[in-house]
């Protein structure tokens, strides 16, 4: 267009650029629009949009980009696509394995098109870069949409005219006219008190009207739209590492272990998993094995003196005891432990061993041996014993050499020095493997040689075994961000509330000599402000069809 | 009689009432050119019979579910049947709430089937009660649970306006290339439901029969410690074998029609634990349903959308657009709530995380994408009407899919909801 836009209304506003209609009296500006008689568009009361400019520069046309509710819809759409292979294949992440393999797994497990989902990063799906660029897209689409819209709009409504133009009355999607044949002032008393019985706020001006009620409802979807700018921040901002904790920690049942990352210690006083009893289940699941609870019986302390002090015990201060269940977590100031895992298998501590002279057939003892901290000499009877070694986890490497596999007492083993009656003077080596399956597999009796027929060290009775039944592992979290997110939701809720079980109604009325016009307008649910006008006009005794109202404009 | 037979018994009653109700309001629509009578005089008594029906229904289910809950403990959403027994009486529930905004009866004509089928595929799972395990006892499994369902029955309440808007406003006579392209979709819909029914019908059928097959397979699978590990898996049938399990051997197998072996294996790409049992049933569903379809086609000789099609004549097609659309917006946050924002505070409390990206999580965030796409379609000029009909028909496709597909389909955390 080459000559600047003629934008001042017949009612001497002067409109800005891209209006559609007046926004003083509401008359259709763009000549085509006027000259049709179809139903008008009243998004936005008709209202110029800031994106709406004559010579956009480069930041204005990535402006109008975002403002657009198509793009906003499509952004939508892709995200959506996009989130399906990853509802739909296993992410990489909810595999515990460390051993596991993505390269190889999808192809295994899918096939080929697993293979390509996983180079496209579908096994990551939610920490992939182009998932993080939609939902910044989404994000700015929201500010720029909402922003573009509710200053208009806020304008728009902010100053409304009263008396509106004749074709904008019958150009409403709710539209009626027809001949009074009483007193107009008193017709317009009457419908008035109506009006703000169903608690429409109106406004007279002469022989027009304007009734307005729950105008705040039209701010719902910007309300809902900052608290997902703020989900959307959090989000952002918790991806920032520090800012939140997520680890696990190992107890096996009476251990107190240190929390990595934190001066706090946490001991497990008990693991154990409670079932349901024959009578709490019904009468066809009799047989059947179901868990009532997971439990730990948890202390927090935290460390108050010598935490660096590898030598020395740390001086730890009771905090807080809670028993952890799969709803209730340990919870202290935001620091939370969280049921998450645990083994039964279970790990020995101590043993108490005698020592059985074969010739004599006397036994002496018992005498404590430790798994973790086993004194260095002991005093057995008439017997004196050295340890030399240990092993925890004992096994014949590929050498012949022994050596341990880890430090978990899972075949632990003693090589003790003995000296004593009918041994030689100094002393013969004896290895001792407290486990009977060990015993049997590493055959203790041949290592020991002709010393096993002159003396046995051997455990009597399960009372002179010392171990723990259960192991628990338990999640450490600290997200003090994840509260923002709650804020966030709240906002969200409180502007879908508003938005949803409210809507906007304004209902407008000329009188010109006996010839009543009124149009109406609501953002949602026509049929409602159809049937409130209907019943409205009725109790001033005009009778019409709510369904007479209807002027169309739904049909596409 | 203790408060479960009470349970059961109320349970049933609802059922055969809602069936009554159905039948008076096709009554309603149908007996409207029967002779000797004033068309309007006749729908308005009959659709008013029906709906009182379909009340004492529905006291007769909420009574179902009280005393259920009174008897087991614990409030009863926490496996498939008793979720989706809870959706179909949210539906019921959603319909009465519209049909009081809007006062149009004849919405019922398509409540009131989606309430039956609802049921009668609820009742395909185990109907038995289980006491809680650990991860769902919280109160927020009344919230989380219910809120869900109470969203999700208000879109399907969306789904049965706009397939009815649909219906009313396809040019069934038309041979024109997209009202033919359109008749054949809505009959593809209604072939969909109607393959649900055979679902249920085929279930039944086999069930009453006691028919069973039992067959033994060897399944891999990777321990915690990603270590191959072999076991013998027992695979037990219900419905005569189509497709026996990938690599198995039958040990026994009831005679079907002179059958004795199962004719074809499941291909090994289908992967997941009773993958042969479940591609088995879809198969016997999918028959069943065409032979029901077939059936009904033989007897009424035309399409099923042509036949509805002129019954909906008096119904204003702007009104049905507009309970479509008035539906999902109220549907909408009291879907945001139960099954986002709950789902996300209980989540953090039970696993310690807010969000999993777990299956279900998932689809339910598809879910309200969709709908939000949804909602803002509706701003555009030319989005009203037929097309937004279609989104909501779509829409409740992707809703039953987050409901029961992850369920049966995919893992993941919440896969203990009782499928067996």
């Amino acid at each position: 267009m080459l000559l600047p836009e003629n934008t001042k209304c017949e009612c001497g506003h002067q409109n800005g650029i891209g209006t559609i209609l007046c926004e003083s009296c509401g008359k259709p500006l763009d000549p085509e629009l006027a000259n049709s008689n179809e139903v008008l568009e009243m998004r936005y009361d008709g209202v110029a949009r800031p994106s709406q400019k004559a010579n956009p520069n480069f930041i204005d046309k990535i402006w109008n980009f975002f403002s657009s509710v198509k793009v906003a819809i499509y952004l939508i759409l892709i995200t959506l696509v996009l989130t399906i292979p990853g509802a739909i294949i296993q992410q990489a992440d909810t595999f515990l394995s460390v051993t596991f393999d993505p390269s190889t797994y999808y192809k295994e497990t899918y096939g080929t098109i697993g293979h390509i989902f996983y180079l496209l990063g579908f096994h990551k799906s939610f920490e992939s870069w182009w998932f993080t660029t939609l939902l910044v897209m989404i994000a700015a689409s929201l500010v720029i949409c909402s922003i573009d819209r509710v200053v208009p709009l806020y304008r728009a409504l902010n100053k409304q005219q009263i008396k509106k133009h004749l074709s904008f009355l019958k150009r409403q999607k709710a539209s009626l006219s027809i001949e009074l044949s009483r007193d107009t002032d008193q017709f317009l008393n009457q419908f008035s008190e109506q009006l703000k019985k169903k608690r429409y706020r109106v406004h007279r001006e002469g022989q027009a009207l304007l009734a307005e009620k729950y105008r705040f409802s039209r701010w719902g979807p910007y309300i809902n739209h900052i608290g997902l700018i703020v989900i959307l921040i959090t989000l952002v901002f918790r991806s920032f590492p520090n800012l939140h904790m997520d680890s696990y920690v190992k107890i096996v049942d009476g251990d107190t272990v240190p929390i990595v990352g934190t001066n706090f210690y946490v001991k497990s006083d008990g693991f154990k998993i409670v079932y349901y009893e024959k009578d709490e289940l019904p009468a066809d699941k009799q047989d059947t094995v179901l868990v009532k609870s997971f439990e730990t019986e948890a202390t927090l302390y935290k460390c108050v003196a010598l935490c660096d002090d590898v030598t020395q015990e740390p001086q730890l201060e009771l905090l807080k005891e809670h028993k952890i269940l799969v709803n209730s977590p340990l919870s202290y100031k935001g620091f939370r432990l969280h049921q998450f895992d645990y083994d039964l298998t279970p790990r020995l501590n101590a043993v108490s061993p005698s020592i059985v002279d074969k010739e004599t057939g006397e036994t002496y003892g018992p005498f404590l041996l430790s798994m973790f901290n086993p004194e260095q000499n002991f005093e057995v009877g008439p017997y004196k014993l050295t340890l030399l070694s240990k092993y925890m986890d004992f096994i014949i490497d590929s050498s012949g050499e022994p050596t341990t596999q880890s430090s978990s007492p899972n075949s632990p083993a003693f090589i003790f020095n003995i000296m004593g009656p009918g041994l030689a003077e100094s002393g013969e080596n004896y290895m001792y493997f407290p486990l009977e399956k060990d015993k049997v597999r590493f055959a203790q009796d041949s290592i020991n040689r002709e010393l096993s027929e002159k003396i046995e060290i051997k455990v009597f009775g399960m009372e002179n075994v010392d171990y723990a039944e259960a192991t628990t592992y338990l999640n450490v979290r600290y997200d003090p961000v994840a509260k923002y997110l709650l804020i966030g939701s709240l906002i969200c809720m409180i502007g879908l509330t508003m938005g949803s079980y409210w809507n906007h109604r304004r209902v407008w009325l000329r009188i010109d000599a006996q010839t009543l016009t009124l149009g109406a307008h609501t953002n949602k649910n026509w049929y409602a402000i159809r049937q409130e006008i209907a019943g409205c006009l009725k109790q001033v005794d005009i009778v019409v069809d709510q369904k007479e109202l209807d002027n169309g404009g739904n049909k596409s | 009689m203790n408060l479960m037979s009470v349970s059961t018994l109320s349970f049933t009653l609802a059922f055969v009432l809602y069936c009554i109700s159905f039948g008076l309001y096709c009554v309603a629509v149908g007996g409207k050119r029967w002779s000797n009578r004033d068309a309007k005089a006749h729908e308005k008594k009959w659709t008013k019979l029906a709906f009182l029906v379909a009340i004492i229904g529905l006291v007769a289910q909420v009574t179902s579910f009280t005393t259920r809950w009174i008897f087991i403990g614990h409030i009863p959403n926490s496996n498939l049947y008793e979720y989706i027994t809870l959706f179909a009486l949210f539906t019921m529930i959603a319909f009465f709430i519209i049909q009081f905004i809007y006062k149009k009866p004849l919405l019922g004509m398509f409540a009131l089937p989606l309430t039956i089928i609802l049921i009668g595929y609820a009742s395909v799972f185990d109907t038995g009660v289980q006491p809680l395990i650990p991860q769902l006892q919280s109160h927020w499994l009344k919230i989380h649970v219910s809120l869900a369902a109470l969203g999700e029955a208000f879109f399907a309440l969306s789904f049965a306006a706009a397939l009815m808007y649909l219906l009313r406003t396809v040019d069934f006579n038309s041979k024109e290339k997209s009202a033919v392209r359109q008749q054949r979709v809505i009959e593809f819909v209604i072939i969909s439901v109607i393959i649900v029914c055979g679902f249920i019908f085929s279930a039944f059928t086999f069930k009453g029969m006691g028919y069973t097959a039992t067959y033994e397979h060897e399944a891999i699978s990777l321990d915690t410690k990603n270590q191959l590990v072999t076991s013998i898996v027992q695979v037990e049938y219900t419905m005569p074998p189509i497709f026996r399990p990938y690599n198995s051997t039958q040990i026994h197998m009831d005679s079907f029609l002179g059958l004795t072996s199962a004719p074809l294996e499941t291909p090994e790409w289908f992967g997941g634990a009773n993958a042969g049992r479940k591609l088995n049933t879809v198969i016997w569903s999918i028959i069943s349903g065409l032979l029901l379809y077939g059936i009904i086609r033989l007897i009424i000789r035309k399409p099923l959308g042509k036949l509805i099609h002129p019954f909906l004549d008096g119904i204003d097609e702007n009104d049905l657009d507009e309970i479509s659309y008035r539906t999902i917006v109220i549907g909408f946050p009291i879907f945001t709530l139960g099954a986002l924002i709950f789902a996300a505070i209980w989540a953090e409390k039970a696993w310690g995380r807010f969000w999993n990206w777990d299956p279900k999580e998932t689809w339910a965030l598809i879910t309200w994408l969709y709908y939000s796409a949804y909602l803002h379609f509706r701003l555009s000029r030319g989005w009203q009407g037929k097309p937004s009909a279609w989104l909501a028909v779509v829409g409740f496709i992707i809703v039953l899919f987050t409901l029961v597909g992850v369920n049966l389909l995919v893992a993941g955390m919440h896969s203990y909801a009782g499928v067996q």
